[in-house]
């Protein structure tokens, strides 16, 4: 569950993010955040991952106090959540394999159980032919599909997808959206950012808009 | 955090140095040059010390007794005289010994010593080292407060010039230690910031993962202090080589450094063990501190 009583946000430049923001997103929801550029999407998602901190209000994010949470205590939270970014954020070093195995290896899991769930989890995006290959050797779309993998590998309650189909075209976006959509179905949260209104509407459900840092509309379609 | 990890991560790091292998050799570069402009500034002022002590060592003191002394009473001012915290060295030369020696030496002039006849007009005699030669005028003022003493002829102007010289190489020595290691360091943490610089992406997405920041930084000082390790092997090797060489030069015309009192450099064997541990653990300690240290600002995410 992820929730925000009264939060503002301003920055060191005096720019104010947010202004007085109240959100509930309950645990098993699918919901779309969406708003034009500038209008303090990404601010929600980094206070989410405690990138940011609140200048006044309260953020909770799967049982976290986040406004109590130290920042050397910030992997504990973000063991909870896994996330997808419009520029992928893979490491460029690493295989497919090693990408997905890190998160894993991070939290000291056992390397048969290592062995065992990675392969299963690039097999569910489609990708198991892929494990040796490197980032750079993918496509757009087979990237985001390494990170979905990765983001789903330890079976987070909360999955963060900002801007997920910005850098890929309508067909693949399509594919991506869908994948998150049979996620949600097995019950984990998914908070998907996007401007890309199309989407929205035919996907329906949840939708929260964000104008000039604050909500301005919230409801289901 | 379990050993399959921690050996995961070393392996890591290990890896790391091969697919960043510009960054790697960079910092070993500039690693070893720092490592062997230190070093070489060291084994060349212990040298210059070496030399130094080994004139300060031929330098004696000598102390002309009293005629008439009895030989109990020259005895324990012998006893006296060794007793002394800065003697390393006393003997006694009696003033039979030394006429005999004055005679060998002066072979051409037997009729003076025909003239002179066979008692010795000599003094009996002690003669001394000091263990610090800094301190031959405190340990004179002691040697000058015995009974029985005749005079004592001490090198004054060669122990004040090799006090100064001493002296001059220390400050030198300090200042120009001071302005190679800040040089070093600066050149060194700058290095392994732009090392780490160039991966401040990777380290933010593993911060985002939910890495640990140790599970993030273990990486790097396992590949800092490989990069310093070798960095100091291959210094200690330049530097013994090159050591030996110069020994090699050195000893071909001897002649000239003998004049001087120079009995040749400290030889390898005594310092090699010294060169190559000192190397190693400096270039490990320096590299993968500087690492890990550079790794700081982009784990406080």
């Amino acid at each position: 569950m992820v929730e925000l009583k009264n939060v503002s946000v301003t920055y060191s430049n005096g720019v104010d993010a947010l202004d007085k923001v109240s959100l509930r997103i309950n645990d098993g929801e699918f919901a779309f955040i969406v708003g034009e550029s500038g209008a303090g999407k990404s601010t929600l998602i980094k206070l989410m991952l405690k990138e940011v901190s609140p200048n006044e209000g309260r953020v909770y994010v799967n049982g976290f106090n986040l406004n109590k949470l130290r920042l050397n205590k910030t992997h504990k939270l973000r063991r909870t959540i896994g996330f997808v970014f419009q520029d992928f954020k893979l490491i460029n070093t690493m295989t497919v394999y090693e990408n997905v195995a890190f998160v894993l290896r991070s939290i000291d899991a056992p390397k048969k159980y290592i062995r065992n769930r990675v392969p299963y989890v690039l097999a569910l995006v489609g990708l198991k032919d892929k494990v040796k290959s490197y980032p750079n050797e993918l496509s757009g779309g087979e990237q985001q599909r390494v990170a979905l993998a990765r983001a789903l590998v330890n079976d987070p309650k909360l999955i963060i997808a900002d801007e997920p189909t910005g850098n890929l075209d309508p067909k693949t976006s399509w594919e991506i959206i869908e994948l998150l959509q049979d996620i949600n179905k097995c019950g984990t949260t998914v908070i998907m950012v996007t401007h890309e209104h199309e989407f929205v509407k035919h996907f329906g459900g949840r939708i929260v808009t964000i104008k000039e840092g604050r909500i301005a509309f919230d409801d289901y379609i | 955090m379990k050993l399959s990890s921690m050996n995961y991560l070393f392996r890591q790091g290990m890896k790391n140095i091969w697919t960043h292998r510009i960054m790697s050799l960079a910092s070993f570069c500039i690693l070893m040059v720092s490592l062997l402009l230190i070093g070489s500034a060291i084994i060349f002022v212990s040298n210059i010390n070496v030399f130094i002590g080994s004139v300060e060592n031929k330098n004696e003191v000598i102390i002309f007794l009293n005629d008439g002394l009895s030989a109990d009473r020259i005895e324990q001012m012998g006893s006296k005289l060794k007793n002394m915290d800065n003697v390393s060295e006393c003997f006694f030369y009696s003033r039979d010994a030394a006429f005999e020696d004055l005679k060998k030496d002066m072979g051409d002039y037997d009729d003076l010593f025909q003239y002179i006849g066979d008692e010795s007009p000599l003094p009996d005699s002690y003669r001394i080292r000091v263990k610090n030669i800094g301190n031959m005028s405190s340990t004179l003022m002691s040697v000058n407060r015995l009974e029985g003493i005749y005079s004592v002829k001490a090198p004054n102007d060669f122990v004040n010039i090799l006090t100064e010289l001493r002296g001059f190489v220390s400050v030198i020595f300090a200042a120009l230690m001071t302005a190679l290691v800040i040089v070093c360091l600066v050149i060194i943490s700058n290095t392994a910031r732009a090392s780490v610089d160039m991966r401040k992406r990777e380290i933010s997405i593993m911060k985002l993962v939910g890495a640990t920041n140790s599970f993030i930084k273990i990486p790097f000082f396992a590949e800092g202090m490989t990069i310093g390790m070798l960095a100091g092997l291959t210094a200690a090797v330049v530097t013994c080589v090159g050591y030996t060489q110069l020994g090699s030069v050195i000893t071909s015309d001897m002649t000239m450094w003998s004049a001087m009192g120079f009995s040749g450099l400290i030889p390898l064997k005594d310092i090699i063990v010294r060169i190559i541990t000192g190397y190693v653990l400096t270039g490990a300690l320096i590299s993968a501190a500087g690492t890990v240290m550079s790794t700081a600002k982009y784990v406080r995410v």
